[in-house]
């Protein structure tokens, strides 16, 4: 029964690969390593959601003890969402934890990813910032988090607003990155973004 | 406003001044703020269940309860139950306790037995042949199901060829093995939680606050690790249709130890010691 995690996960990679998810462009995996340690995921932004129309990476790491706990899970591609790191990528989401069991699989796992993109969960936040912005203006999330679609997962959502302020703090040196996560963090009000970046 | 926004500034400033002496001491404290509290917990977790799988093994050998009045030594309340259960019983066998541990014990005491008891083998053989199936009708993915399935039964067809092809020794090795052991968990936790959700009106009585039957499987049956209470050995004894007997050993008023039979009138085919928390196999 020796490597029982690799086993499992090559039999897995079969079904992923045979699901009709995948025939639907909207999950996918890959192995970045030949011991099955390691994989890629890509999950597609759900219709309907600021992350529509984007494609987002994921990193997947095997415990040697896997499936009886949890693969470890996160975001490559920068994404805006209450229960996901916009700086690390780090997820919230309880069956990557306690709730894991070993019935599910990879599958599961991306599913559940690409409902959390449709449902967030705003009491249970992995990034505090983006929660309070989903739960005190939800316009102005859709429209950051749109944004961040669009030049992180190559959404097809441009705001030319956004980007005009966020050229405004390149002019003056900040880091393209730098700016965006200023300017989201605060709204978009240029002027408070500009204050805490040169506090 | 400004206490959510804190550590972010700080990582920004960081990041945005480089890494000037005096800034390094702010980037890390900032970092913990970012990084997965729940994983750090997890790993916390992981750590002791590592130390606690490098002393005790999944399932120990047989031993007397003399052990037990060892461990017990000038404990009045404690002496006095041992004394009792040491009456009723030749022997116990301890179990890992990581959570699994009513589901371990009971598998390996009743297996155990099969091995003597043909006729009971063929019932339960039949039984965990069709079990798949049932599990898969009440929405379990196929694909996972089949897998711990054909595990399960490979194990059961060992018990089967009789002790004279494969040894009580054997059964002992299998599943201190942790590959077939934990799959024969995770497989008579999933038949836990069909019982439950087959039987939801009912069980759903005994379930505390307002959470669906569905909803404590998912979160108190099916993930590895997760303790089991009455409910869980109610459901697996009326799945398989095996009688459960559990010794109480507490701090309780009573000399003795409490017996409690699951499902109460049918002949206890198992037998556990409970002390608060986990289960281990006892030996009339």
């Amino acid at each position: 029964m020796a490597n029982i995690a690799a086993q499992r996960i090559k039999r897995e990679f079969k079904e992923v690969i045979k699901s009709e998810e995948v025939a639907k462009c909207a999950i996918k995996v890959e192995l970045v390593n030949d011991n099955y340690t390691e994989l890629k995921g890509e999950i597609a932004g759900p219709p309907e959601t600021p992350y529509e129309g984007g494609t987002f990476v994921l990193e997947i790491k095997v415990p040697e003890t896997y499936p009886f706990n949890p693969p470890k899970v996160r975001f490559i591609t920068k994404i805006w969402h209450p229960n996901i790191s916009s700086v690390t990528g780090a997820i919230c989401l309880d069956i990557l934890k306690d709730q894991w069991a070993a019935a599910m699989t990879l599958r599961t796992v991306l599913l559940s990813l690409q409902a959390l993109l449709a449902a967030a969960e705003p009491d249970d936040p992995q990034d505090a910032v983006v929660a309070k912005q989903f739960k005190e203006n939800q316009d102005m999330f859709r429209q950051t988090a749109r944004h961040w679609t669009f030049v992180y997962a190559g959404g097809p959502h441009k705001n030319s607003d956004f980007e005009l302020k966020i050229r405004r703090l390149t002019d003056m040196g900040i880091e393209d990155h730098q700016a965006r996560v200023a300017l989201s963090s605060y709204n978009w009000d240029l002027e408070r973004a500009t204050e805490q970046l040169f506090s | 406003m400004l206490n959510v926004i804190v550590p972010r500034d700080l990582y920004d400033k960081t990041a945005l001044t480089g890494t000037m002496g005096d800034e390094k001491q702010v980037s890390s404290t900032t970092f913990d703020t970012d990084a997965n509290q729940d994983e750090l917990i997890m790993q916390q977790q992981r750590r002791i269940e590592k130390e606690i799988s490098e002393t005790t093994a999944l399932v120990g050998d047989l031993e007397g309860l003399g052990m037990l009045e060892d461990e017990y030594a000038g404990d009045d309340v404690y002496c006095q139950k041992v004394h009792d259960l040491a009456g009723k019983y030749k022997s116990m066998r301890r179990t890992r306790p990581d959570g699994n541990c009513f589901f371990r014990a009971f598998s390996y005491a009743y297996l155990e037995q099969l091995l003597e008891d043909r006729e009971e083998y063929e019932r339960f053989r039949d039984l965990a042949a069709k079990s798949k199936n049932s599990l898969v009708e009440l929405g379990f993915p196929q694909f996972t199901v089949e897998d711990f399935h054909d595990i399960f039964m490979e194990v059961i067809d060992h018990v089967g060829k009789g002790p004279t092809f494969f040894s009580q020794k054997e059964l002992h090795k299998m599943f201190n093995d942790q590959g077939y052991s934990d799959y024969i968990v995770v497989y008579l936790r999933l038949i836990t939680s069909g019982q439950l959700q087959r039987d939801s009106e009912f069980y759903q009585h005994f379930i505390e606050g307002d959470r669906s039957v569905a909803d404590f499987c998912h979160q108190e049956v099916e993930p590895m690790y997760k303790e089991s209470d009455h409910i869980h050995i109610i459901a697996l004894s009326a799945a398989l249709n095996v009688g459960v007997r559990v010794r109480y050993m507490d701090r309780g008023e009573a000399s003795e130890v409490i017996a409690h039979d699951f499902p109460e009138g049918i002949h206890p085919a198992v037998h556990l010691l409970y002390r608060p928390g986990h289960y281990d196999i006892l030996y009339p």
